[in-house]
């Protein structure tokens, strides 16, 4: 019975958003039925696109896990902008600048300073709810804004590339950047690292004293401090382990795909981060999942406004929707107890 | 570049643009503080500011008058602003997801329909509000040029701006919002229907955020873009913190970004080493240094985001 209503709740959101699609193409003046085919097209139609999907997906996996973790523990970090960028300008620093290092040592301290960077980051946001009682929320949102033009002031200074007088660093050596998997497409080895992270986050989460305490601070930090559990020390977790992921998609998507430093490349996956959370109802498991799916939708929209004209933008109207019909489901089925607890 | 530096009229000219370019934020900081004060916490401001300038824009440009662009744009603020308030004062739901997604959404929406409308046309531009100087009071030297050469929606704001003081001070209404952002069972229990004044307040905050999202395409640009707003809707955030929730203070802190982006802007011109990323972090370093400072006396209201819930505790 429960798998019943299950499928009629999919059903019912995929028939809404098929209602919206048809809508949002029919507008725009192109044949919704061709227009469909252009998208499934643009996922299937060959290899190089196909892999776009992973390419696409990676960060949004990173970001998407950050986010579900840290709202697992109740610290809500909407910050992973910032930390996807403070990511990135750590290791790009580490990857051009400690050229008195062998590739390898470069590569792998990338990824430690990438990972630290970021979760120092956020962790000012954690420092200043616990120690002053601050929002983190807010903390957050201003730290993007520091971090992003933080990473302005850098390449405009001490990690331009003096040769070209642009905003930007210079190329990554080809021996500090990560190997290709499939030839002719850009689809990376990053992919199975968010993968490899996603599998030890939920074991984490999910199988270890550690997790459990976070997940009880989330759920209730009244009753996780008189049990004798740290509010404090789950938070501080939470909120290094978040930002940590955030900056490793920083450094995943510098090292695989821009192999420079460059002004806006997060192309606001940290932000989509909190939405690919929701969508996954905060559980690490189904984080790739919704990712995964996201991306494709991108990717499919892409090729329609390439051959149909449709605006691709369709995309983030569509997962607005996706959000808004989920808070009125919850809403309209009363999940919410009466004591106004959230589910985390 | 100093005998420029140490003239008068530059400075008038930095206030004067300074003033211009915190009419905005003045605009949607008025109204996030309207809704925080009640408890609701709006992220989406942005997306509210967005879709007041998209359809300011649009409405202005179908219609020709600039009076009914304001309109429409104020409109479109509320349209996110009371899916905001359905969502999570009616549903009680995270207010932090619901804002993000609505970003998300006006994101989406504003720039699917512009370009739709940019398909059937050529390049789109509309006259913007002519300055209306104020006699006498524009006469003072350096402030008079500043605050009183501007548009008439610039002087509407500074009424706005006394009528927000007066509705939190001194009406029933505004006192009533102000008790339910401390302590909505409180409220409750003292007969004030919590949800309707929220839903006023959301309906509020989307009215004036779409008015300073339809301050951009009116009265400064008068074309629009793909995502025009770029984060002002998150600095109206930071007004709200950095004026401690208070109508003179949102002015105040409207001022310093203001001048703080007017003075990126002269920097650039005059070429100056410094990248101007340096000096556009400065807003929101400023923001957090006084949360630190002032966090032994928070003024933040003390319900916000928490739904109310009645009958629960």
């Amino acid at each position: 019975m429960k798998a019943v209503r299950i499928l009629t709740r999919v059903l019912i959101y995929v028939l809404a958003l098929a209602a919206v699609s048809v809508l949002l193409i029919a507008a725009s003046g192109a044949d919704p039925v061709s227009a469909l085919g252009i998208f499934v097209n643009g996922i299937f139609g060959n290899k190089n696109s196909f892999c776009e999907i992973f390419v696409k997906g990676t960060p949004l996996i990173l970001t998407g896990l950050a986010c579900a973790l840290a709202f697992r523990t109740g610290f809500f970090n909407i910050g992973t902008e910032g930390q996807f960028y403070i990511g990135a300008m750590a290791a790009a620093a580490v990857s051009l600048r400690c050229t008195f290092l062998p590739p390898v040592l470069r590569v792998v301290g990338a990824f430690i300073i990438g990972f630290l960077a970021g979760g120092l980051w956020s962790l000012i946001a954690a420092g200043m709810k616990l120690r002053f009682n601050i929002s983190e929320i807010i903390v957050t949102i201003m730290l993007n804004y520091i971090a992003i033009n933080f990473v302005g002031v850098a390449v405009h200074s001490f990690l331009q590339d003096p040769a070209s007088g642009l905003p930007q660093s210079e190329r990554l050596a080809a021996e500090v950047t990560l190997p290709r998997i499939v030839s002719g497409t850009r689809l990376h080895i990053g992919f199975f690292i968010a993968l490899a992270l996603v599998v030890l986050i939920w074991f984490i989460l999910e199988k270890t004293t550690w997790g459990y305490e976070m997940r009880l601070v989330g759920l209730n930090p009244r009753a996780a401090e008189v049990n004798g559990i740290s509010v404090a020390g789950g938070v501080v977790r939470a909120a290094m382990l978040s930002g940590g992921l955030a900056g490793l998609a920083g450094v995943i998507e510098l090292m695989a795909i821009q192999k420079k430093l460059l002004e806006g490349f997060s192309a606001d996956c940290g932000y989509t981060g909190v939405l690919i959370a929701l969508l996954a109802a905060n559980r690490p498991e189904l984080v790739p999942v919704a990712a995964l799916l996201y991306a494709a939708a991108q990717v499919g929209a892409a090729a329609m406004q390439r051959q149909a004209n449709v605006p691709s933008s369709m995309v983030s109207i569509l997962i607005g929707c996706i959000v808004i019909m989920l808070l009125a489901r919850a809403w309209l089925s009363g999940r919410v107890s009466r004591r106004g607890k959230q589910r985390v | 570049m100093f005998e420029t530096i140490m003239t008068w009229s530059f400075w008038t000219m930095l206030l004067a643009s300074g003033v211009r370019m915190a009419m905005p934020l003045l605009y949607a900081g008025l109204g996030e503080m309207v809704s925080e004060r009640a408890g609701v916490l709006n992220i989406g401001m942005e997306g509210v500011m967005l879709c007041g300038a998209f359809f300011s824009f649009a409405g202005a440009y179908y219609t020709g008058s600039l009076g009914l662009g304001l309109l429409f744009g104020m409109l479109g603020g509320a349209l996110i602003s009371m899916i905001h308030a359905a969502l999570c004062v009616k549903g009680k739901q995270n207010q932090t997801v619901s804002g993000l997604a609505l970003n998300m959404l006006a994101l989406g929406l504003t720039s699917f329909l512009y370009k739709l409308m940019f398909n059937s046309g050529e390049r789109m531009q509309i006259s913007v509000l002519p300055k209306v100087k104020v006699p006498l009071l524009s006469e003072i030297p350096v402030i008079g040029e500043a605050f009183f050469n501007q548009d008439i929606l610039a002087y509407a704001a500074y009424v706005l701006l006394i009528a927000a003081f007066v509705l939190i001070r001194y009406t029933r209404l505004g006192l009533s919002m102000t008790s339910i952002g401390e302590n909505p069972m409180a409220a409750d229990a003292a007969g004030i229907h919590v949800e309707k004044r929220q839903m006023l307040a959301c309906l509020v905050n989307g009215l004036l955020g779409g008015a300073g999202g339809a301050y951009l395409i009116i009265a400064q640009l008068g074309l629009f873009n793909d995502n025009l707003t770029a984060g002002r809707g998150y600095i109206a955030l930071a007004t709200v913190i950095l004026g401690r929730y208070s109508p003179f203070g949102v002015f105040l802190a409207a001022l310093l970004f203001g001048t703080a982006n007017a003075v990126e802007i002269r920097l650039q011109a005059f070429g100056v080493p410094v990248p101007t990323q340096a000096l556009a972090m400065l807003p929101y370093i400023i923001t957090l240094c006084a949360l630190l400072m002032t966090s032994g006396r928070n003024r933040e209201p003390e319900a916000l985001a928490k739904p109310y819930i009645r009958g629960g505790r």
